[in-house]
This record gives structure tokens, C-alpha cells and sequence, in this order.
């Protein structure tokens, strides 16, 4: 179906009026939404045809001091690929789950939960380990983490004069 | 019974990489399994933002190392999206050969290797011969055997003359001249019969649970291809089939990819005798190192070897990117399908589960 027409019947049948769409490409673009939508708008999403969750991601704008958080849906009967972007504060940031829509979404929330430090309500895995052992800093994806300062911190350099002093010796010897 | 805990990886001849599955095992059978990624210690992502737009394009091969080239094609698509920046014909073309080539290579690699968890080992030694075939036409065009970079935001990095796209003819005219032996010692085998047939099934439901993609969800009846979908480079214009199957097991999935080695050569005969003549890259503004990208954000997908690959790209208008989101292949079957669908198989078909359904680690782990 031309993007055209998906847009139409979305913005139709879905009953906001306000929602803005944005053209990517042919079969991409973007869609901008209120976050106690979410959940609505993906299951009807999901109904008319967008079967595949393809990414949950999370980009930290510390300039407004928010987060946002990216679902990309893909339909391949409609042949177009959606992606809806929605805004969370920084302070304690908290979404709903989508596991119910999705079961894959459990790994895909948990991964940003642990990149990003945002709270998916529903969730059983929040603040679980899954990729980072034993880590004790901020969540290491936030633009205010700076893994070179960690590293220093973490990891501080020594000094080895000792060691190539001695195989000195040895070599003169 | 007593129910042991047995760790799967990511010292394992089964295993893929530095990833590991812990497994709660009741006799041989699964009764809980779990991933546990996260020991290759990298941060592809965040490295990626602190690296210029240019030399980005030496990481990111990294991501996925059987078959590197798909990181350099949706890194470029995405950033051609959000600059609005067209490819010249003879580069789609070029970047086609490039990505078929490497599917051929890692499906070869992948209907050889499950020799491996079988005991096939004949079938190991001849597949990696072919990868080696190809890695030859790869250093040929780019210089490199593993990690090639050479498809470039705006085309490719250099052209390629006659003589190379008569070796690469002759290249593939010798592997299909094989195909048939690969038939018969693996598809026609009673060992391969008696251990996949059966093994390791998947539903067309779990499949659309679990988000997989590739010749998983081909082997259910669905036939999704991100290259007929939604078509990119040249892929429009050519002329192939996708083969599916009815039922899912490891054997069809095995035999998926084999009809689409096939396919793949169908493609590449295509394309030498279609390629049109002219220049191969349009530049960005400047030199590399002063390349400033659009403020806006992409996203740019190819259907690789193991389903749906993808990057998620953020620009605000920098040197550098703002965000880069790795969307994995194999991330769905890898993390969920390994805890959804590993209980109820037997220890020894756990390797072939893998296998099968493609778990690339470095890709989950970025």
C-alpha cells in the first residue's frame, strides 16, 4: 500500500487528530506520540497489519533533559516501515511495557533498562543483569557517563620501570 | 530426578562465539535455559559516537565477522537517507555482488559446519574451501580478506575492472559446479536425517512472537524478504525467487539456505552481465574528516544471511553521531528464542538449535 493511504487510514481510524506525520522515505517514516498513548496506539498498530516488532531503542537528549524511546515496526503487508518516537523526563524515567503486545519486546526493554537507566512498568526484568556484571556506575549508554574518565578511574595505571629495569640486567648479564 | 546446572559456552565446539547459555538440565533433557551475553567488552555503540562519521567505517565490520559487509551497507544507507544523498548505478550494483558473495560464503559456512554438532566432518573442510574462494575474490576488489570497508557512505570506495568480474564468473561457475556434492553428503546423509529431521521445530506463531526474522520465519510459510519487501540498491530489478517451507524443523531450515546459496548465484550472473558503466561514488562535502551529516535520523535495513539486519542512526547535525542503534539479526532468536524455545530439546540438539537458527553473539552483545 503507498504511504500515502497508510497515513491516511491511520490518522482516520486511530481518532487523534493531532498526530504528525513525518515522510522518511517511501516506506519509512516517523511518527511522534504522547506516552499514555503508547500502549493504545501499538496494539492498533499491531491489529492493522504492523506484526513485527523490529527495534525498542532509547536516545538520551541531556539537552531538554529527556529521553525518548523508538519503536520500529515493520508490516510486510502493507510493505511499510513505522517508526514512533515518544518523550519521557530524565528524572525518573518511566514507561509502560509492551510485553504483553510483544514477548519479545521483555529483552529489548531490558536492554535499555540497563543501558539507559528507564523503568518499563511490567517488566519482571528491571534492574536485573543481563549484559554488564557486577557494574556500580550510571547506566554506561547516558551522554553524561564518559567511559575514558571510567577506565581511569576503574583501571589506574601502573608502573612497570621495576620489571623492564630488570630485564635489562639480565640482558647486560 | 535431580536437575543439574550445566553452562553452555562460551568455551564450547557447539558455540558461536563468546556467548553462553546456561542450561537447568533434567537427564538430557532442557527443562530451563538462559542467555547470558556480554563478554565481548566492546560498546560498539558508544564507541561509535565518539568516532567521526568516517571512521566509524573501520569499526563496524566488527559487528558481525562471518559476514562483515552488511554493517558497511545499512551504516551507508542510513546516513544516504538522512543526507539525501543518491548512489550511482554501478555502486548499487558493485555493493549487490559484495552483499551476495558474503551470503554465500556464511550460508556455505553455516550448511558445512553443522558437520560439526553431527560428526559430519567431511562437510566442515570442503564449505570452508568455498568461504576461502570467495575471501580470495574479496581481497582481489578490496584488499582485505576479513574486514573489507569498502562500501562507503555515497558508493564504493574504488572501482573494479574486467578481470575481476571474469574471476568472480569463473569463482561462482566452480562452487555451483560443487553444489550437488554438498547435496549428497548432507542433505541425502542418514546421519543428518536421523539427528535434524524433527529437531529443534518452530511454529509460525513462536516465529511472529519471537520477532524472527531470515530463514527462520521462511522456513514457517512466511514469505518476508526485506529484499522483495522492500527492495533497496538494485534488488528491484533483478530477477530471484524465495524459497520457503511448510514446516519448520532443522533440517528445512539447513535446506533454506542451500536453495538460497542458488538463488545467490542466480543473482550475481545477473548482475555481471547487467552492470552498467560509469563512475562509482558521489562524495560528501569536504574531505572525510570534515564530513558533516544532516540533523535527522534513519533507519536502514538489508536482509542478511540470519534475517532482518539493521541500524538505527540519530544525527543532530555534527561530525560526530549522535546515536547508533545495532539491530541484530539473530537479537530475537539469540535472547528470546533461546529462553522460549531451548526447554524441551535434548542436550545434544542444543548445539544444532544454535546452528540452525543462526546465532551470531557479537551482534546480541554490541
Amino acid at each position: 500500500m503507498e504511504q500515502k493511504k497508510v497515513i491516511e487510514k491511520i490518522s482516520n481510524e486511530y481518532g487523534i487528530k493531532k498526530i504528525k506525520f513525518k515522510k522518511i522515505e517511501n516506506q519509512q517514516f516517523k511518527v511522534k506520540i504522547n506516552k499514555k498513548e503508547i500502549i493504545n496506539f501499538l496494539t492498533y498498530l499491531k491489529n492493522i497489519g504492523f506484526w513485527q516488532l523490529s527495534l525498542i531503542t532509547a536516545v538520551d537528549w541531556i539537552d531538554n533533559n529527556q529521553f525518548e524511546i523508538v519503536y520500529n515496526l515493520v508490516s510486510w503487508e502493507l510493505e511499510q516501515h513505522i517508526i514512533v518516537k515518544t518523550f519521557i523526563p530524565r528524572e525518573n524515567p518511566r514507561i509502560t511495557s509492551i510485553i504483553n503486545i510483544w514477548p519479545v519486546a521483555k529483552y529489548y526493554e531490558w536492554d535499555v533498562n540497563e543501558y539507559f537507566g528507564v523503568v518499563f512498568d511490567g517488566n519482571p526484568n528491571n534492574g536485573k543483569e543481563l549484559f554488564l556484571e557486577n557494574w556500580d556506575d550510571k547506566p554506561p549508554m547516558r551522554k553524561d557517563f564518559d567511559p575514558l574518565n571510567y577506565s581511569k578511574e576503574k583501571f589506574p595505571e601502573k608502573e612497570y620501570k621495576n620489571f623492564r629495569m630488570k630485564r635489562k640486567r639480565e640482558v647486560i648479564e | 530426578m535431580k536437575e543439574v546446572k550445566l553452562f553452555h559456552g562460551p568455551n564450547h565446539p557447539g558455540m558461536h562465539g563468546n556467548f553462553s547459555v546456561h542450561l537447568t538440565v533434567d537427564g538430557d533433557t532442557v527443562k530451563k535455559a538462559k542467555p547470558n551475553p556480554g563478554m565481548l567488552h566492546r560498546g560498539f555503540e558508544k564507541l561509535m559516537e565518539r568516532r567521526l562519521w568516517m571512521s566509524n567505517i573501520a569499526l563496524i565490520p566488527r559487528v558481525c565477522v562471518p559476514e562483515p559487509d552488511i554493517n558497511e551497507t545499512v551504516y551507508s544507507m542510513a546516513v544516504e537517507k538522512i543526507e539525501e544523498l543518491e548512489v550511482p548505478e554501478r555502486a548499487k550494483y558493485l555493493r549487490v555482488i559484495i552483499l551476495e558473495l558474503a551470503r554465500i560464503a556464511v550460508h556455505m559456512m553455516s550448511i558445512g559446519g553443522i558437520g560439526g554438532p553431527t560428526g559430519v566432518y567431511t562437510a566442515p573442510n570442503w564449505a570452508l574451501n568455498e568461504r576461502d574462494m570467495i575471501l580470495d575474490i574479496f581481497e582481489k576488489i578490496t584488499g582485505h580478506r576479513i574486514y573489507h570497508m569498502y562500501i562507503v557512505p555515497g558508493g564504493v570506495r574504488q572501482d573494479i575492472n574486467e578481470e575481476i568480474l571474469e574471476f568472480i564468473e569463473n569463482t561462482i561457475n566452480d562452487i555451483e559446479s560443487r553444489l550437488k556434492d554438498y547435496y549428497e553428503i548432507i542433505f541425502e546423509s542418514p546421519i543428518i536425517h536421523k539427528r535434524l529431521k524433527g529437531t529443534a521445530p518452530l511454529t509460525k506463531e513462536q516465529a511472529l512472537d519471537w520477532g524472527v526474522t531470515g530463514p527462520g520465519l521462511r522456513s514457517t510459510g512466511v514469505k518476508y524478504d526485506v529484499r522483495k519487501k522492500f527492495p533497496y540498491l538494485v534488488y528491484d530489478k533483478l530477477d530471484f525467487d524465495i524459497p520457503i517451507a511448510e514446516e519448520s524443523d532443522a533440517y528445512t531450515r539447513l535446506y533454506l539456505k542451500y536453495l538460497e546459496v542458488k538463488q545467490s548465484i542466480k543473482i550475481i550472473r545477473q548482475v555481471l552481465s547487467d552492470i552498467p558503466k560509469g563512475k562509482v561514488r558521489n562524495k560528501l562535502m569536504g574531505t572525510a574528516l570534515k564530513w558533516k551529516i544532516k540533523e535527522g535520523e534513519a533507519y536502514g535495513k538489508v536482509e542478511s544471511s540470519r534475517g532482518e539486519f539493521g541500524y538505527y542512526i540519530v544525527s543532530t547535525g555534527g561530525r560526530y553521531p549522535y546515536r547508533i542503534q545495532v539491530r541484530g539479526a539473530s537479537y530475537p532468536q539469540g535472547l528470546y528464542g533461546i529462553e522460549a524455545g531451548l526447554p524441551g530439546t535434548r542436550l545434544e540438539d542444543v548445539s544444532i538449535w544454535l546452528d540452525t537458527m543462526g546465532v551470531c553473539s557479537p551482534e546480541v552483545d554490541r
